[in-house]
């Protein structure tokens, strides 16, 4: 096999592979997931149906994935990035006839529902670090990152056609950033950004309603209290209720009596902000932050250009999930949906998320020290 | 190399990124600090907003008794149907098929609209009516389940048992107006709120209404009420006993009504009024006007065409007259112009002057009533008679300022303090109110009208029926009240006590003398007896021509045009207790048909 050919390699046993794991970020996580346990039990009325318990799965299989992926080589992982790179584009395609919900995204799959826009995101992360590996010198060659730009595009039309902004314009931003890092010429960067800016018109006309009103209302929510700007002010009004210390565990009257929407998913961090108050939202916060920080102590440990891409692609998209989320609900950005990493119950996301984890737990397996 | 370089290059960009991550942290924990630290309070209240809602509790209104605790005025179940808002509602759909099942008033209706049209908040209960019938409400409690917006809810709804009886003195209560809200700031904006538009609930609206509750209840987003409770309790209203006696009452009021319908030639009910008042206590036993109307269709809502035929109806049925009837009092007031007369000392108990029916002044001649006159009199026999010359003479010779004091010290066009807004104040003239309101001089022609209680001069019976009870008291100027069991200060009366007791006689005479105006009626029952004054009092003026043809009998005259029929006093002689006056309008003369009216009521007083 594969990691047989190199004849100074010797495997680790699998007791020793698990070892190597960073069991400190695991720790952090584990905490958020608990935190997400509890959010979710409050989002319930006090119940682990339907939302908490379903959480605890997910969480469960997500520990397993990342003890499963540290058992296998990076090399070896990295071997699959094209063929998930097109499965993914294949899965959206799939969508777009076949899909399920309202705006056709997701696949049902009998047990579950799987959204590919999901995936795709991990899959350019790993396509992106295997372009870059076979075509390692070549940052500053225009057709070349072009090339690139396209891989990420691909998929963030797909995604934004179905349509859903938040996750497509999140891909696009997360392969930009990867191309970005990777050493694309400033030249391109600006010749980029002129286009753009001048296709904005264009993008805009070409935008559906309901995403043009909800960039309006995000400008100026007074636009529609009752509307879209509803969600925008209710979770404020819970956000900016629960004051320093909260309204305390299973008390918040903004999400008991429903005035929160989406509570259990894109909006769960409200829940926690008004329940827990300043406190409460400020600990989930730094707790991202140190998962950050371990990320970034990853990132400058490791010696391979491949793989310190794919640790920045994976710590840069769970900063997006983030950025995304926290921003939306605190009014910040408009109502994109964005799912809170290892809080909210979004299923594919969290999966996704925990994936990206895994890759980075094989790449610390893996290093020989 | 290059890899190195490219290496570099990477992590440039890397810590480029990052440090952008943590200023987007820093961006984040900032706005998480301003929203729930710097902006708590505010979306503090904005969540407290969305949990509750208040909605106010109206309290109780007060009941109103007579003075044995029969009831005038009380509180009946009702049902009130209200529509609960939200903002996708079909408002007018639901109404349609609402009017398909019951009647709505579409006054009620437009004032829910406008209600509803005005609402600040979604999910509360809009009041439309409460003006169901029974077959209503049973009609929409049974296809209640089409019409999920629509709900009950149990109200009270005021109603006067007495009906016509007490109409004037109960009054009504009506629906807040924006009128009102002006004119009283202290008033809640409540749109279900009824307060009083007339008589003692008008007057006693405030103490009678009592005070606000609140109800808290906990509603979710979707509208539906999780918990409710009464977060402040409503302060029922202050009950009132009345001094009235609802038999007296009753018994006036059909007495004025009905009985003299036999003379009359019309059906309808004679117009006027009948008061009577303790003279020692100043408590009314009985305050009659008439014609009246029903307060219970202001309570279930009164119909454009009825309001009409109230406002329109020439007789006035909404004025009360007792108090707000103002005529001239005629002969009533000689009492007072006699005692003005021996307080000055201008006459004695045996002055006398001669009525030969006429009294010449200048070129104008003052008439008596008694064509042929009456000869030779003094004082007491011209109270008794009715004498008009007499009063001319001793009019002339008091002044009219002396009589006007006299007049306000009894009573008449004084500030007396009765419990109701509707109260209008009489007029006695003086020479300063001429050259301020009419602008010239007071002539002593017209003090000779004022002393037989004509020309200027005005009263409403209330202050007739107090100038007879501080007469009948002697002592003390009693006033008026509709309260029972309300002690109050009554200041001294000051008036000598001879001269007091010498108008009495003279008033005892009047009903029980042969040669009295009023001995038709005195009194038939044992150990009682009443004393009185007529008065007859000229709606227009008579002419010489006329009188030399012959004065036209008053019920061949046009109604409008025939005298007012007056009748002031107090029973028993000896130790008074109740003064009355009845007043008819257009009746016809004091004697024949007011006096009858009074001795009835008398005799119902005091057996």
């Amino acid at each position: 096999m594969f990691f047989y050919n190199n004849k100074f390699y010797k495997p680790d046993s699998i007791l020793k592979k698990l070892l190597k794991i960073d069991w400190f970020l695991l720790f952090l996580v584990l905490i958020l997931c608990i935190i997400g346990i509890g959010a979710l039990y409050s989002a319930g009325d006090g119940n682990l149906n339907p939302w908490a318990i379903n959480h605890i799965y997910k969480i469960i299989l997500g520990f397993l994935i990342i003890f499963i992926l540290s058992q296998f080589n990076i090399n070896f992982i990295m071997n699959f990035s094209v063929v998930l790179y097109v499965f993914c584009i294949l899965c959206l395609v799939y969508v777009i006839y076949f899909g399920v919900g309202d705006v056709k995204r997701w696949i049902n799959l009998k047990y579950f529902f799987f959204q590919p826009s999901e995936l795709a995101k991990i899959s350019i992360i790993l396509l992106l670090a295997k372009f870059f590996t076979y075509y390692p010198n070549n940052s500053k060659n225009f057709l070349y990152n072009i090339f690139a730009i396209f891989l990420v595009l691909i998929p963030g039309f797909l995604i934004v056609n179905q349509p859903d902004l938040g996750t497509g314009s999140m891909l696009i931003l997360l392969g930009f950033a990867i191309i970005f890092v990777n050493g694309l010429s400033w030249n391109i960067i600006s010749s980029i950004a002129l286009v753009s800016l001048i296709s904005l018109p264009i993008i805009w006309q070409n935008l559906l309603e309901y995403q043009k009103y909800r960039i309006l209302v995000f400008l100026n929510p007074e636009l529609d209290t009752l509307g879209k700007g509803y969600q925008i002010m209710q979770s404020k009004i819970a956000i900016g209720s629960g004051g320093i210390f909260g309204k305390g565990f299973l008390t918040g009257s903004q999400s008991r009596l429903d005035f929160l929407p989406e509570k259990h998913t894109d909006f769960v961090f409200t829940l926690v902000s008004e329940e827990m108050g300043f406190i409460g939202s400020m600990l989930v916060l730094i707790l991202y932050f140190i998962i950050n920080i371990i990320l970034i102590r990853e990132f400058l440990k490791e010696e391979n250009v491949t793989n310190k891409i794919l640790i920045f692609g994976v710590s840069f998209l769970i900063f997006l999930y983030i950025f995304f989320n926290v921003g939306m609900v605190t009014g910040l950005i408009p109502v994109v949906g964005a799912p809170l990493p290892f809080i909210s119950n979004g299923g594919t996301s969290l999966i996704t998320i925990f994936i990206g984890l895994g890759v980075i737990q094989s790449i610390r397996v893996s290093r020989n020290v | 190399m290059k890899n190195l370089n490219l290496k570099k290059d990477i992590e440039r960009r890397f810590f480029l990124l990052s440090s952008l991550k943590g200023i987007s942290f820093g961006v984040l924990s900032w706005r998480l600090f301003d929203l729930q630290v710097i902006e708590n309070k505010k979306y503090d209240k904005l969540s407290k907003n969305n949990q509750f809602n208040f909605s106010l509790v109206i309290p109780e209104r007060g009941e109103i008794y007579d003075r044995k605790g029969r009831v005038l005025a009380a509180n009946r179940d009702a049902f009130s149907l209200y529509i609960k808002s939200s903002q996708n509602l079909n408002l007018n759909k639901i109404l349609d098929k609402l009017l398909l099942v019951t009647n709505l008033n579409e006054e009620d209706l437009d004032n829910f609209k406008n209600r509803y049209k005005n609402l600040k908040k979604n999910n509360l209960n809009v009041f439309i009516t409460d003006n169901l019938s029974q077959r209503d409400i049973s009609k929409i409690a049974v296809r209640l389940h089409e019409f999920p917006e629509v709900n009950f809810l149990m109200t009270k709804k005021r109603v006067y048992p007495q009906g016509k009886i007490t109409s004037h003195l109960i009054g009504y209560t009506g629906k807040l107006t924006e009128q009102d809200l002006k004119k009283n700031k202290n008033l809640i904006n409540f749109s279900n709120l009824r307060i009083g538009k007339y008589g003692l609930e008008k007057f006693f609206d405030n103490k009678l209404r009592g005070e606000f509750g609140r109800r808290r209840e906990e509603v979710n987003a979707k509208g539906k009420i999780l918990t409710s409770n009464l977060y402040e309790k409503p302060n029922p209203g202050k009950n009132l006993k009345l001094s009235i006696d609802l038999n007296i009452q009753s018994y006036a009021l059909t007495r004025l009504q009905n009985l003299n319908s036999k003379i009359s030639k019309f059906n309808e009910p004679e117009t006027g009024s009948v008061v009577v008042m303790n003279v020692n206590t100043g408590e009314l036993a009985c305050c009659v006007s008439s014609p009246n109307f029903n307060p219970n269709i202001f309570t279930r809502g009164i119909k454009s065409k009825e309001w009409k035929s109230l406002i329109n109806n020439k007789k006035a049925p909404l004025l009360n007259r007792a108090v707000s009837g103002l005529y001239p009092p005629g002969s009533t007031i000689k009492m007072a112009v006699a005692l003005a007369a021996l307080e000055s000392g201008v006459i004695g108990y045996d002055t006398k002057f001669f009525c030969n029916g006429v009294k010449e002044y200048g070129d104008m001649k003052f008439h008596c009533w008694q064509k042929y006159g009456h000869g030779n009199i003094n004082l007491s026999q011209a109270i008794e008679r009715s004498c008009d010359v007499f009063f001319y003479e001793l009019g002339l010779k008091v002044g009219i300022e002396k009589i006007g004091l006299m007049l306000k010290k009894l009573g008449l066009d004084a500030n007396i303090n009765l419990e109701l807004n509707e109260l209008r104040k009489g007029l006695v003239p003086s020479k300063k109110w001429k050259l301020d309101v009419k602008g010239s001089k007071w002539t002593p022609g017209e003090t000779i009208n004022a002393s037989i209680g004509q020309g200027y001069m005005l009263s409403n019976p209330i202050e007739l029926v107090t100038m007879v009870a501080r007469i009948a008291n002697s002592e003390l100027s009693v006033e008026p009240t509709l309260l029972s069991g309300k002690t109050k200060k009554f200041t001294k009366l000051d008036i000598n006590k001879n001269h007091i007791n010498y108008i009495k006689n003279s008033m005892s005479n009047v009903v029980n003398s042969e040669l009295g105006t009023a001995y038709k009626s005195k009194l038939q029952i044992k150990n009682f007896k009443m004393a009185g004054k007529t008065g007859t009092v000229q709606v227009v003026r008579i002419s010489e021509d006329e009188r030399e043809k012959g004065i036209i009998k008053n019920k061949d005259r046009e109604w409008e045009k025939r005298d007012h029929a007056l009748f002031v006093g107090y029973a028993p002689l000896e130790k008074p207790k109740y003064s009355i006056c009845v007043i008819v309008e257009h009746g016809g003369s004091g004697s024949t048909i007011a006096a009858p009216i009074a001795k009835d009521v008398m005799e119902k007083l005091l057996v």
